[in-house]
């Protein structure tokens, strides 16, 4: 048995190359049964997000190898092998478990410690077992890679910190209003960042919003977007006073808000506090305004040494993680190695029970007049050294499993104990 | 001076001190110091806390308020006693963190009160002097909250302006919810205290305990003080919605006259229902009245 994985990513392929292997939601389930028609032994997983697309495969005995695979994808894309093939890398066995790992506790995404990856494996994996392209294998193995991605997340800062200007500027809004409801948002200028920050303060509840810009249109396309209201530039001032979080960024060449501006403001406000982020380059908001009391003033600089300090942040964890990993994917090879051993333990437990079931037969014939009650207890002794017999060896040779080398054993017992009945399942 | 009966106090102490070293070091190293660990000591600190105090009460004879000590340890328990309420109530993120360590060093402070030589006048079953303390203590430990509170307000203020993003800056709530809680415990405080104040003087002018000119007296007049920036707090906040920075610089000054006034004065002579006395007087007035 083996597993292997296929796969391209955002680092070993650009774009062009990526999307052409790309599955969607409608081609996926085809492929995924296609290929079970083609290795009906084997289990299959298909990974297939904007940054990656990987295929998981496990078979019997390793007779899928990498090639089947790689001309499995041309077919099903209709590309030739070698437009992709130079960017594709591929791992077997614990190397295919620990990069699974690693991708789901979202260790190799180009957001490190992003929580997206975790639901994208999960609806791969969901996916794959909709169409029952997994089996034992498949099964545990993604079952366990959803686990460690929790364990990691819980057990390091990963994800911690917040990594975008975005979030980053709403989580210190969030320090200094307990929550947004009730709140009046002012965006003054039309930016596409202004729009995504926006959205951000929208989904956290901000209610109130109030749009400003030169172009008035401009203005009243984002307000009605977030069923906000629209103002003419000139009324700037006039809102200032009412606004709790004003979001700036014009694209003006000198500055929009003023110190006297907000000092009013916030003389009329009586101390509840304002936030400001500037967003701007050049900057709209005079940065004296900082020295107002009651006043927050953030600029895109502000903010990006935030989120760099951040990045760095999770980029030093990941030492911490990939501990986590390795330890996993030992565990996880073990309870393969031990899987391996178990079926052939069940039939040889059969085997056993099948003799001593032909020798009660054969015997009691011979013993025309015993008591049921008797002949229940000699069914029972015989059982009992049956199991007895059995106890030990399967204790010990799963024990060795664990260590690696389950198919030695399976191998060992074979040959001890000849051909069973029915032992052509023997290798699954 | 300590002695025997006080080593429960001692482990409160301990307790307490245990409690501010972990609710401090959970800021900085949240996998080394754990949170639980500075909960349950101040739970127990406060567990022995009120048992000494029950301890004092029965030697004594009277509620714990005996002697410029046992006052100060009953002050404590009510602000330990009000503040595990208010977090039951309110979940306050990390206020122990500024309360625990005010609440340490105050309680050594007491220590060295232990064995002072001013003792109460009056005996307790005196219905006045419940009525005047009881309010007292617990509204001024509502300010010694809102006092944690506001320190906790200035922190995060000076973080946010300075741009300070540190782990403390993360375990802290918004200054919004820090404003709000300062405001509840005040106006919780303000009307204790006024009640306190009000039967005071009643008591004051019906026993004449303080002599012809009470109202000289220097915790009279302080303890009027302390009214008036609480008066004048809500008022800025009530009538002219005041909020922000110049709330909680003036919630520290109104707390500092608060400690000022309950332990200042008596640096300054005033005995305010206490006086020297032998051991032998002290036994005598507990029993006879």
């Amino acid at each position: 048995m083996s597993i292997l994985v296929v796969g391209l990513n955002h680092k070993s392929a650009p774009v062009e190359v990526r999307e052409k292997l790309a599955f969607n939601a409608n081609n996926i389930s085809a492929a995924l049964s296609l290929f079970l028609h083609k290795y009906q032994t084997a289990e299959t997983v298909i990974l297939s997000t904007c940054n990656r697309v990987e295929m998981y495969v496990s078979s019997l005995e390793g007779t899928l190898t990498v090639e089947d695979i790689l001309s499995f994808l041309a077919d099903f894309h209709k590309v030739a092998v070698d437009e992709f093939s130079p960017y594709m890398y591929h791992y077997k066995d614990d190397r295919t478990v620990n990069h699974l790992f690693f991708v789901t506790a979202s260790l190799d995404s180009m957001v490190l410690g992003e929580s997206q990856i975790l639901s994208q494996v999960k609806e791969a994996y969901t996916t794959a077992s909709m169409e029952e392209s997994t089996g034992k294998v498949m099964n545990q193995l993604f079952q366990q890679a959803l686990n460690v991605a929790k364990i990691v997340h819980t057990q390091t800062s990963i994800g911690k910190r917040k990594v975008s200007i975005s979030s980053v500027a709403v989580e210190f809004a969030e320090k200094i209003f307990q929550n947004f409801t009730g709140k009046t948002v002012l965006v003054v200028g039309a930016g596409e960042m202004c729009e995504l920050l926006l959205k951000h303060l929208y989904e956290e509840g901000a209610r109130t919003i109030v749009v400003a810009n030169r172009t008035f249109e401009r203005a009243q396309e984002i307000a009605n977007a977030f069923q906000g209201q629209a103002i003419k530039y000139e009324l700037l001032g006039e809102y200032l006073a009412n606004a709790d979080i004003i979001i700036s960024s014009t694209s003006a060449p000198h500055y929009v808000i003023h110190v006297d501006q907000v000092k009013e403001a916030i003389r009329h406000r009586r101390g509840n506090p304002m936030f400001l982020i500037d967003i701007a380059v050049p900057r709209d908001i005079e940065p004296e305004v900082a020295n107002i009391d009651n006043v927050y003033l953030y600029n895109i600089d502000d903010l990006q040494s935030v989120v760099s300090q951040n990045i760095d942040e999770r980029t030093r964890e990941v030492e911490k993680c990939r501990i986590i990993v390795d330890k996993e994917v030992e565990h996880f090879m073990a309870r393969l190695e031990e899987m391996k051993i178990e079926p052939a333990i069940t039939l040889l437990r059969n085997h056993f029970h099948a003799i001593g079931k032909e020798e009660l037969e054969r015997l009691k014939p011979k013993l025309k007049n015993i008591p049921n009650d008797d002949w229940e207890q000699v069914v029972y002794a015989v059982e009992r050294t049956i199991n007895k017999l059995l106890h030990h060896p399967a204790k010990v040779a799963k024990q060795e499993a664990k260590n690696g080398g389950g198919y030695r054993y399976v191998e060992i017992i074979k040959k001890l104990f000849g051909t069973f009945h029915h032992t052509d399942h023997l290798q699954h | 001076m300590i002695t025997l009966p006080h080593i429960p106090f001692i482990i409160t102490i301990v307790l307490y001190s245990i409690s501010s070293i972990w609710s401090i070091g959970y800021i900085a190293k949240p996998f080394v110091f754990n949170k639980k660990v500075a909960t349950w000591s101040m739970m127990m600190g406060f567990f022995v806390h009120s048992g000494f105090l029950v301890f004092l009460g029965l030697e004594s004879g009277n509620i714990p308020i005996t002697n410029v000590y046992e006052s100060f340890v009953s002050l404590l328990w009510c602000i330990l006693f009000v503040y595990i309420n208010l977090d039951y109530l309110y979940k306050l993120p990390s206020l122990d963190t500024f309360l625990m360590p005010v609440v340490t060093m105050l309680s050594i402070w007491a220590l060295t009160f232990d064995g002072g030589d001013l003792f109460i006048t009056i005996s307790i079953p005196n219905f006045w002097l419940i009525a005047h303390i009881i309010p007292i203590f617990v509204g001024y430990a509502a300010f010694t909250i809102s006092f944690s509170l506001s320190i906790m307000y200035l922190t995060q203020q000076r973080q946010l302006k300075h741009k300070l993003f540190g782990s403390l800056f993360n375990k802290l709530p918004s200054l919004e919810g820090i404003d709000k809680l300062m405001w509840k415990t005040i106006s919780f405080g303000f009307p204790l205290l006024t009640l306190g104040l009000v039967f005071g003087a009643f008591w004051v002018r019906t026993q004449n305990i303080l002599g012809e000119q009470w109202y000289l007296d220097y915790k009279v007049v302080l303890g009027l003080a302390t009214w008036l920036i609480y008066a004048a707090l809500l008022h800025m906040r009530l009538v002219s919605s005041f909020h922000g920075t110049k709330i909680a610089c003036l919630t520290i000054a109104g707390f500092c006259l608060v400690f000022f006034t309950f332990i200042g004065t008596f640096f300054m002579g005033s005995k305010h229902a206490f006086q020297k006395m032998s051991e032998q007087t002290r036994k005598e007035i507990l029993n006879i009245q």
